[in-house]
């Protein structure tokens, strides 16, 4: 089926790439990232925190400040984007109003210059390929926000760019599509082993859909890796609470367990002995005869699981747990808590 | 038991008397009472009692007492239910248009100049009937909206309507008898159109002859290819249409190319300024918009503040300086002989429009350009197309209606430019200028009233040229979240290419007001260069009475002006009643008609009879008002547009009327629009000239119209010196405001007034 839309992804990266906007903090500051032909890696942080602009200067819509950025094996810091071959699926799509759907997804290819027949060819394939065959003669704007994020894709597919990237392009449609187009968009990328750099601020979106995470804050990277390996492993506690939620408390490491407490909890973890900060993912507290001695709080229905806060001698911890109905969980309520070996994660002690 | 039957209809009595409809009622048989009815002479002080309605006698007019007495009935009896509020009110109405009929019928029988018990009888009635139509449930809405209507619609026929009915009635109505005379004298006359001159080689008319034929030509080819997918029938007719498109306009062409008189050098002209001035305008606007200088977009948003304050003349007036047959850079730089001069005529008139106009495209085309998304331009660049690529194949095409509307505004006030080819015309003659030479200078007014009907032709096929434009296709935006994102920057080339030409044009500017100011301060202007404050001496002890009571005129329009705007704009936005368009039809009327063609309808409307009004201040003050209004309405308009309709029903729910949701809701939220409405209202009745040349007087004189004749003559200096003042006392205002406006905004920020 897809016999042209067949990329050459190429690897691509950054070295040291800082960009500063006037005075001030730094947008991006000293961002190394490296990314394999054919992976998707994803822009994950906070607002603000420098994605849309890495992502900008990968396209070549803004200039780095230093740094270096090579894509394949070309030096392109300062190529402009329209030399780079680097297609971009915009948050707000950026479709253009005065041409129809075949139009804009041919733009590029007719600026290219490519014969007549060529370009017909290829955005009919790539119209196929994102499900709107039937749409081409349609003008825009009487697309859905869904189809006109579609359109978008293709007219981004259809240059075979070595790289693709997308800023938050599912961002203007509702929950439900969300999750529908991520797995296409996802699907496409692996099929047609596209390399690409999505930006996102949904961490469950990012969980999804990449081979590798990378997580910003302030215009820095602070972790990367495989979206189970920043689960299971945050290397601080912004990433910790970014991903997923987590609760953290003080505890003590003497290298093979952990004293939290009145309870002895038995873990191994590359980590110096002494007080340690204890990272614990709501889904691994359980309910046990013997462990930390907890207070229930307050308890909470959230349909597969019910959320309840405890109160202990290390601050409070709020779990997952299954809605087995055990009738003493009611507030007030004298408990012990066990902790699953999974998802029970030591930090550097937060200085205080 | 009977007590409190007594006290319930006590009570229903008293809410029947609380009704807006017999308040009003009661105040216009008051005024009517207590006011004369008319008036001896145009004065309107002192009041003469000897024309007191009782005086003058049983007359119809006293049906207005008979209207009150039938309201004040109808309202006393209780009216409990829906159906009996509503027949009610539909009696009071019939009561009230009798009242106003008897009234109106005695006063035109009479002929008698109105006077303030006419006009205080007439607004109560209006009021009440507005009233009584919104309790009859004729109009949706409170008695307040009501009222706004009856009133709005009557101001807009009275003022707008009625008076360019009464040009063409003027151009068709000659001597008691119904004819086209006077249109076939005009047409034929060389001043309005001249094409076979004797003493050329050239047979002109062949010339224009060609032309038509090439333009019908042109226009047939153009119709058979544009319908070649069209039915046989149907196409017949577009083919037509087309040929006779293609023939007049190809004989316009030939006119404005070999004819002489109003309407060629009118059309030329407009076809020379229009795309120049909008070019410009977007040439200044994309280099505003993009280019990474301060001080370039600072000079550039200074500049185009400054042909608002000036009146539309005084750019020609300081060419003539700089340019003229002694001027600064023709005689003393390049020694062009003054008899070689070509600054009079086309050339002149052209390039100082162009410099008036250019600066008003420049905001058109910075709000086309504002509103483009940035990342349309990013996304074509990251799909290979270059910079020059990207502005031909994205940014034009969007700023495309911006262009249109350029192009209308830019072809209609040089169309109805006045003052400049008064001043720089020369041997040439303009649409305008004959209205007002018709008038003035062969006391004919049939034929100024053929020339503004021209006039208004003219116009009305710019405006269905620039529709079909538009109509072409309208863009709305897709996009969901607004992006972030700068737009590109400009070419390399085009950005040196663009300052330079901001240069060129900033400079020429700065000089044609840095001539004026020298002109005012030296002796005689190219012949005695020593300085002097001789004329600002002259200016205060002749000009200056003149100026202030230009102010106080412009204060007493501007107000108005924006009251009934932000009131129009309101009833037209959030209310749906019968004549709804026809508002703002009056209104796009009155923004569009040319200023000579209404200062001649309010000659002819208000020169005699029951409403006669010419050579009082009122006159002056009602043209600028109902000229100047149209602004106060698009700004009320698109301030009303940012406003949610919930924060009024909000109001509404909290049982507050209309009136009080407008005053305590609206208007504090549309200060800054309504501001700007009236100091736009207030800098545009001081810099006014054509529609009000007819209507000074002596005694009351305008600053504007004294400046002119000042020019004509040849008073240069005083004229200088007059120019300099109120272009420093302009631009003071704005500047002022500006930063109250800034400081207000800091204090609760609110949206920056923008003029
Ligand atoms: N053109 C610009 N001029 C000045 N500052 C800018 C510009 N673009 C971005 N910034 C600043 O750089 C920082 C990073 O912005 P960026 O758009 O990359 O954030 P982001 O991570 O994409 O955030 P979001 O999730 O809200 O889109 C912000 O503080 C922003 O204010
Ligand atoms: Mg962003």
């Amino acid at each position: 089926m897809n016999r042209s839309i067949r990329a050459e992804p190429a690897a691509v990266r950054l070295s040291g790439v800082v960009k500063r906007f006037g005075q001030g903090a730094p947008a991006v500051d000293r961002v190394d990232l490296q990314i394999a032909p054919g992976e998707l890696v994803t822009l994950l942080g906070p607002s603000g925190c420098g994605k849309t602009t890495t992502l900008r200067m990968i396209a070549g819509l803004e200039d780095p400040t230093a740094g270096s950025i090579v894509i394949g094996d070309e030096d392109v810091t300062h190529l402009p984007a329209e030399k780079r071959d680097v297609t971009m699926v915009f948050q707000s799509y950026a479709l253009f109003p005065h041409m129809n759907v075949r139009a804009n997804v041919g733009y590029g290819l007719r600026v290219a210059r490519r014969p007549r027949a060529e370009i017909a060819d290829r955005v009919a394939e790539a119209l196929d390929l994102v499900g709107l065959g039937d749409y081409a003669d349609r003008s825009v704007d009487a697309l859905s926000g869904g189809q006109q994020q579609r359109v978008a894709l293709a007219r981004a597919l259809v240059m075979k760019p070595r790289v693709i990237l997308f800023d938050e392009p599912l961002s203007n449609l509702d929950a439900k599509l969300r999750q529908h187009v991520r797995g296409e968009i996802r699907a496409l990328q692996q099929r047609l082993g596209l390399t690409a750099v999505y930006v996102t601020h949904d961490q469950e979106e990012a969980l999804a859909i990449s081979d590798r995470v990378v997580v910003m804050n302030a215009g820095r990277i602070e972790q990367q890796g495989s979206p189970r390996e920043l689960y299971a492993r945050p290397a601080t506690h912004f990433v910790a609470d970014f991903i997923g939620s987590a609760n953290s408390v003080p505890g003590h490491y003497d290298g093979q367990a952990i004293h939290l407490g009145n309870a002895r909890i038995a873990h191994a973890q590359e980590i110096a002995p002494g007080p340690v900060s204890v990272i614990i993912r709501p889904e691994a507290v359980r309910i046990a005869d013997d462990g930390l001695a907890a207070r229930v709080v307050s308890v909470a229905f959230l349909g597969p699981v019910i959320q309840v806060t405890f109160a202990t001698a290390v601050g409070a911890i709020t779990a997952n747990l299954p809605d087995d109905s055990r009738e003493d969980l009611r507030e007030g309520a004298d408990v012990a808590l066990a902790f699953g070996p999974r998802g029970v994660h030591l930090l550097a002690p937060v200085a205080s | 038991m009977t007590d409190l039957s007594f006290r319930g209809t006590g009570a229903m009595r008293l809410a029947g008397f609380t009704s807006p409809v017999v308040g009003w009622t009661l105040f216009a048989v008051a005024c009517y009472l207590a006011l004369p009815l008319a008036r001896t002479g145009r004065a309107f002080l002192p009041l003469d009692y000897g024309l007191h309605p009782v005086v003058l006698g049983p007359a119809l007019h006293w049906l207005v007492v008979v209207a009150a007495v039938a309201v004040t009935l109808v309202y006393g009896r209780p009216a409990s239910s829906g159906p009996q509020v509503r027949r009610r009110a539909d009696r009071a109405l019939l009561a009230i248009l009798v009242g106003v009929a008897g009234l109106g019928i005695s006063l035109f029988a009479e002929a008698a100049p109105f006077g303030f018990g006419a006009l205080g009888a007439f607004l109560g009635l209006a009021i009440a009937a507005g009233a009584a139509l919104s309790e009859g449930n004729r109009v949706r809405g409170d008695a307040f909206t009501g009222a706004g209507i009856v009133l709005c619609l009557t101001f807009v026929t009275l003022f707008i309507t009625y008076p360019l009915l009464m040009v063409l009635r003027s151009a068709v109505w000659v001597d008691g008898t119904l004819t086209l005379a006077q249109f076939a004298k005009t047409f034929s006359s060389p001043l309005f159109l001249f094409v076979s001159n004797r003493f050329t080689d050239v047979d002109e008319a062949r010339q224009v002859a060609l032309w038509a034929a090439a333009g019908t030509a042109a226009g047939t080819a153009f119709g058979l290819w544009q319908t070649r997918t069209t039915a046989l029938p149907r196409r017949l007719v577009l083919v037509a249409l087309w040929l006779v498109g293609g023939a007049i306009g190809g004989w316009a062409v030939g006119i404005m190319l070999w004819g002489r008189g109003a309407l060629p050098s009118t059309l030329l002209v407009a076809v020379i300024v229009a795309p120049s001035a909008t070019l410009l305008g977007f040439a200044l606007a994309l280099l505003g918009q993009r280019t990474n200088s301060r001080v370039v977009r600072g000079c550039l948003g200074v500049a185009s503040v400054l042909p608002f304050i000036t009146p539309p003349f005084v750019i020609g007036f300081s060419m003539i300086f700089l340019l003229g047959r002694r001027g600064l850079i023709t005689y003393d730089i390049l020694g062009i002989s003054p008899f070689a001069n070509p600054l009079y005529g086309i050339v002149g008139v052209s390039l100082s429009q162009i410099l008036g106009l250019a600066p008003v495209a420049y905001l058109i085309m910075r709000g086309s350009l504002n509103s483009l998304n940035p990342a349309l331009e990013e996304a074509a660049t990251t799909l290979g197309a270059s910079r020059w690529r990207v502005f031909r194949d994205v940014t034009w095409p969007l700023v495309r209606p911006g262009i249109a509307a350029s192009l209308l505004l830019a072809s209609i006030e040089s169309i109805s430019d006045f003052g400049t080819p008064l001043v720089l015309g020369g041997d040439r003659n303009f649409l305008a200028t004959e209205v007002f030479l018709a008038l003035t200078g062969r006391y004919s007014q049939s034929e100024a009233s053929v020339y503004g009907v021209v006039l208004l032709l003219l116009v009305l096929l710019v405006f269905l040229a620039s529709r079909w434009m538009l109509g072409v296709r309208g863009f709305a935006t897709v996009t969901g979240k607004p992006a972030s994102g700068a737009f590109l920057p400009l070419p390399r080339g085009l950005e040196w290419g663009l300052l330079a030409l901001a240069g060129l044009w900033l400079a020429f500017i700065l000089s044609l007001y840095g001539v004026i100011f020298y002109g005012s301060v030296v002796e005689l202007w190219g012949i005695n260069n020593t300085l002097t404050l001789r004329h600002y001496v002259e200016f205060r002890n002749t000009a200056w009475p003149v100026v202030w009571y230009t102010i106080q005129l412009s204060v007493a329009s501007a107000i108005p002006a924006m009251m009934l705007g932000g009131l129009i704009a309101y009833l037209v936005t959030r209310h749906r009643f019968w004549g709804r368009s026809y508002l703002e039809m009056g209104s796009l009327l009155s923004f569009a008609t040319p200023g000579t063609v209404m200062g001649l309808a309010y000659i002819l409307a208000f020169n005699d009879g029951t409403l006669l009004m010419t050579s009082t201040s009122a006159i002056i003050v009602l043209a600028l008002v109902f000229r100047n209004m149209p602004v106060a309405i698009r700004a009320s308009m698109s301030g009303l547009a940012q406003i949610d309709r919930s924060l009024e029903e909000a109001s509404a729910t909290l049982k507050a009327g209309s009136g009080t949701t407008m005053v305590r809701v609206l208007a504090p939220l549309l200060i800054y629009p309504l501001l700007a409405g009236l100091i736009f209202a207030f800098v545009s009745a001081m810099t006014a000239v054509s529609q009000i040349i007819f209507l000074v007087s002596a005694g009351r004189n305008v600053a504007t119209v004294l400046l002119l004749s000042r020019v004509e003559r040849g008073d240069l200096g005083v004229a200088a010196a007059m120019a300099s003042v109120l272009i420093v006392l302009l631009l003071a205002l704005i500047v002022v405001l500006l930063i109250a406006s800034r400081y207000l905004d800091a204090r609760n920020r609110g949206k920056g007034l923008s003029i």
